[in-house]
């Protein structure tokens, strides 16, 4: 008979997997505005106005007569970061999954909206090489198989250093097997970040990673183009 | 930046790797290469270039410092390593209103050159880089450019007017309503009248009070070159970063130059490249070099950075040794001076983004090879904290999924609503959502269309989001629970209610206080108030995974229904009918659904629903009668009725 069951969306059911594997190493879900000060999108995270590096993200800004300071569709989840050190105190752990923006134009791997999960660690002690291991962890226990990471030097203005971590399945059926696909941005908190939310940086250390989700969906099922996963359409949400 | 590896070779002599190899290192160990095109016995390298390295990579002389540092070899010769010697030249005279806006303006004379084609090797060199030659003094001026970074302006002397017997050069703010007219865009363009706003820098002649170029952006008509001109006067200064980038952005003008001045070039570069251009211009144009003048206001001070290997290793995560840290400082042109608490490292002149001791450590890093970071296994750790607003949307998700609902996420832009957005690119993004409901609605007609496809009876739909509103004048936002039926391919029914009453019952049931209830079939409930008042939870359900899928893609073509309905004996099992079906029924089909099923005097009525639809076209009956001729055949066959 017809199956009574509905479908979740293939974007929240992963979300509910992500926080499943990350709460049993302690980190907490957080969210924050998608409409954003540009405050906490930008200057909190080190990325200073009349900075080139403004230029990596094309930003929906909302018209003044809206605002009491200017604000934007947040163009990441990591102003979550800022928000969150300002409420709590180290240690801190915390994953954002969350609705992200890009004012630039649509094709079948870019969206204008799109899901983004941010994660922060803040404690003392902590190194890069608790990046590559929470990082292993997740991803094959969201691949289910062995999975090899690795990082090569990028920037992004709230980490320094600043990387791209590639991520390689090993094991499995998956078509993905053995090769390196280029997945998150990742780096150790910056200083500047920490300081401005009052942490003490010679006493604390943190790393942060951010990716999109659509990517993790659309490698693990693949699915071919962005957009079929923000039309509503049924055809490929039932699927799952 | 585009990089020659031919020109890196000038640096770097036979100590250079094969191209792959160059591209390996840099992509492991400095920058992401986004493609090698071989061009003319060169290859083009494509080197994506960071804002943190900006400052000094775009050049030829930087990426090729990276590649000898990585190599552990020194450059066959450094630009930047021999100080300048050169005469003053007391022809000139030159004012900076403020040195914040200009830290450094720096002239310099030649006479007899002649104007003509480059050579050869020049033009190939420029031809890798995607850049048409012009003639050999323009080309000498984006050549050192090209190689050291640093941007040059070239000026004929003999029209460029003089007061009181001295070439005068003023860099100051243009006044409002000020007009500079521009060198054309592309060689062969035409000129461009800009009218300016006062916040711009510009260098003038004192003479005339004429703006002469728009600083750290592009050059005036004014003095410009031409054929016949034998005197130059080289320009070769640093402006403020944050006043070229604004200006380049308000006029759109974004140049290589203005590239070059936003990532803050170092300010000390002016004389090495005036040494560079000069012999370059000797070679290829002839011409005597009269001297130079030099306004240096604010001479560069890099910071001596605290970095204490310690430190190093502990962020990194490594143990490597002090020898092989100070070997990397070393190699990268910083001086060490080791003191009790550390290491007082001042960079090289002309990296000046290593202002603190994260920059070290990155550098040390990356060098090493962040490749070489080694994990250390996550502890299981309790969780700080539950978060209401996840816990609960989730849980709904999941009662509206059992209740036979279906997810949905649509867009939060429209081409109309409450909140207008300022700079949207598209016109379709004009505005974001006061609510789902529009979205959903359409979602509602483009899946009831489907339904036959979709092996649905009607159509449950249900999305959580968040949606933008005017409160009082002021952009607010929240988050909704959107829900909705539809039964009809025609639209609304009042049974659609129905379907979204039944899901509030239930929400109501678990615990939450909804009082609306559905109208034309929907219905839209604030999830921020709603949630704001349920008590605290303690511990997350665990989720259901998703099934182990790879997704399929849906064909666009409409589909074709057919309907077939038998007796079996009573015993049959709706499964051995299913497998009969489909063994028959052919690959068009791409659903069978049971629909109906009655028992009456020892036999039952099953109802199928068979969908067909084909990827590549639109299907017409007739495509379809053979196979359901042979269905009723092999039906009839097997003992069943067809009714």
């Amino acid at each position: 008979m017809i199956k009574k069951e509905g479908h979740r969306h293939p974007i929240t059911a992963t979300i509910a997997e992500i926080n499943d594997i990350f709460s049993r190493i302690g980190f907490s879900l957080a969210e924050g505005p998608e409409m954003e000060k540009e405050l906490y999108n930008f200057d909190r995270l080190n990325v200073a106005k009349d900075h080139p590096s403004r230029d990596m993200q094309d930003t929906f800004w909302l018209k003044d007569e809206y605002v009491n300071e200017p604000t934007v569709l947040r163009t990441h989840t990591s102003p979550v970061q800022a928000r969150y050190m300002d409420s709590h105190k180290p240690p801190i752990r915390i994953i954002v999954p969350g609705k992200v923006f890009r004012n630039e134009a649509t094709d079948a791997t870019h969206e204008a909206q799109f899901y983004q999960l941010e994660g922060l660690c803040v404690d003392e002690n902590i190194n890069l090489g608790h990046l590559k291991g929470v990082l292993e962890y997740f991803f094959s226990n969201f691949l289910k198989g062995e999975v090899e990471v690795r990082f090569r030097p990028s920037y992004f203005p709230f980490v320094e250093p600043g990387l791209e971590v590639d991520m390689r399945l090993l094991s499995g059926e998956s078509k993905l097997k053995g090769k390196w696909v280029e997945i998150f941005g990742a780096g150790m908190v910056h200083p500047n970040v920490l300081r401005e939310s009052g942490i003490d940086t010679e006493k604390y250390t943190g790393y942060a990673f951010g990716g999109g989700i659509d990517r993790l969906i659309m490698i693990k099922y693949g699915i071919d183009d962005v957009r079929n996963l923000y039309t509503g359409d049924l055809r490929l949400v039932n699927q799952f | 930046m585009l990089i020659s590896y031919n020109w890196l070779k000038d640096y770097l002599g036979e100590g250079l790797p094969p191209v792959e190899e160059v591209v390996e290192l840099l992509t492991f160990h400095a920058f992401e290469i986004e493609g090698t095109e071989e061009i003319d016995g060169d290859t083009q390298i494509e080197v994506n270039v960071l804002p943190d390295r900006a400052s000094s990579c775009l050049s030829h002389r930087g990426i090729a410092l990276e590649l000898a540092v990585l190599l552990n070899k020194k450059m066959l010769d450094d630009p930047l390593k021999e100080e300048v010697k050169f005469p003053t030249y007391d022809g000139f005279y030159i004012e900076i209103e403020d040195k914040d806006d200009c830290s450094r303006f720096m002239l310099g004379l030649m006479e007899g050159v002649k104007v003509g084609p480059s050579p050869d090797w020049l033009k190939q060199r420029l031809e890798t880089l995607g850049q048409r030659s012009i003639n050999n003094i323009v080309d000498a001026t984006n050549y050192v450019m090209y190689g050291l970074g640093q941007p040059m302006h070239v000026y004929d002397a003999d029209i460029f007017s003089k007061k009181d017997g001295k070439w005068s050069f003023v860099v100051r703010k243009a006044k409002a309503n000020e007009i500079i007219t521009l060198l054309p865009e592309k060689a062969g363009g035409e000129d461009r009248e800009i009218e300016l706003k006062g916040t711009e820098l510009l260098v003038v002649n004192k003479e005339n009070n004429k703006a002469v170029a728009l600083a750290g952006i592009k050059g005036g008509t004014y003095a410009g070159l031409h054929k016949g001109t034998t005197n130059i006067i080289l320009e070769a200064a640093n402006f403020n970063s944050t006043l070229t980038r604004r200006t380049a952005r308000n006029l759109n003008i974004l140049t290589d130059a203005s590239k070059r001045f936003e990532n803050e070039v170092s300010n000390t570069l002016p004389p090495y490249t005036m040494r560079a251009i000069v012999k370059l211009i000797k070679e290829i144009a002839g011409g005597e070099f009269m001297g130079m003048a030099d306004k240096y206001l604010a001479p560069q001070v890099l910071p001596e950075v605290l970095v204490r290997p310690t430190r190093v290793n502990q962020v990194l995560g490594l143990s490597l040794e002090e020898s092989f840290m100070e070997n990397v400082l070393v190699r990268l042109g910083a001086k060490i001076d080791k003191k009790e608490k550390g290491w007082l490292v001042t960079a090289p002149k002309d990296r000046v983004d290593l202002v603190i001791e994260e920059n070290y450590i990155d550098e040390i890093g990356r060098i090493y090879g962040l490749a070489n970071i080694i994990s250390i296994a996550p502890e299981k750790l309790p969780l700080a904290e539950i978060n209401s607003n996840y816990y609960y949307s989730d849980k709904i998700r999941s009662i509206l999924v059992s209740l036979g609902f279906s997810e949905i996420i649509t867009t939060s832009f429209r081409d109309k609503d409450q909140i207008h957005l300022q700079n949207a690119l598209a016109s379709d993004k004009e505005y974001i959502r006061s609510s789902i409901l529009p979205e959903l609605e359409k979602a509602l007609s483009l899946n009831v269309q489907n339904i036959d496809v979709l092996g649905l009876r009607e159509v449950k739909l249900f999305e959580i989001g968040t949606v933008f509103i005017k409160d009082d004048g002021r952009a607010v936002e929240h988050t909704v629970l959107t829900i909705g039926g539809r039964i009809k391919k025609t639209g609304y029914s009042p049974k659609d209610d129905l379907i979204v009453n039944e899901a509030i019952k239930v929400l109501k049931e678990t615990g939450f206080v909804i009082e609306q209830s559905a109208k034309q079939g929907v219905c839209e409930i604030n999830l921020t108030e709603l949630i704001y008042n349920m008590p605290t939870p303690d511990k997350y359900e665990e989720s259901t995974p998703l099934p182990n899928i790879t997704y399929q893609t849906f064909s666009i073509y409409p589909a074709i229904v057919r309907d077939i309905a038998m007796w079996a004996p009573e015993d049959t099992a709706v499964e051995e009918i299913e497998k009969i079906l489909r063994e028959n029924v052919g690959e068009l089909c791409v659903r069978i659904t049971l629909f109906d099923e009655f028992t009456k005097d020892g036999r039952t009525s099953y109802a199928f629903r068979l969908v067909f639809q084909s990827h590549e076209k639109t299907l017409t009956d007739a495509e379809i009668d053979p196979y359901m001729d042979k269905i009723y055949k092999v039906v009839k066959e097997v003992g069943f009725e067809v009714r």
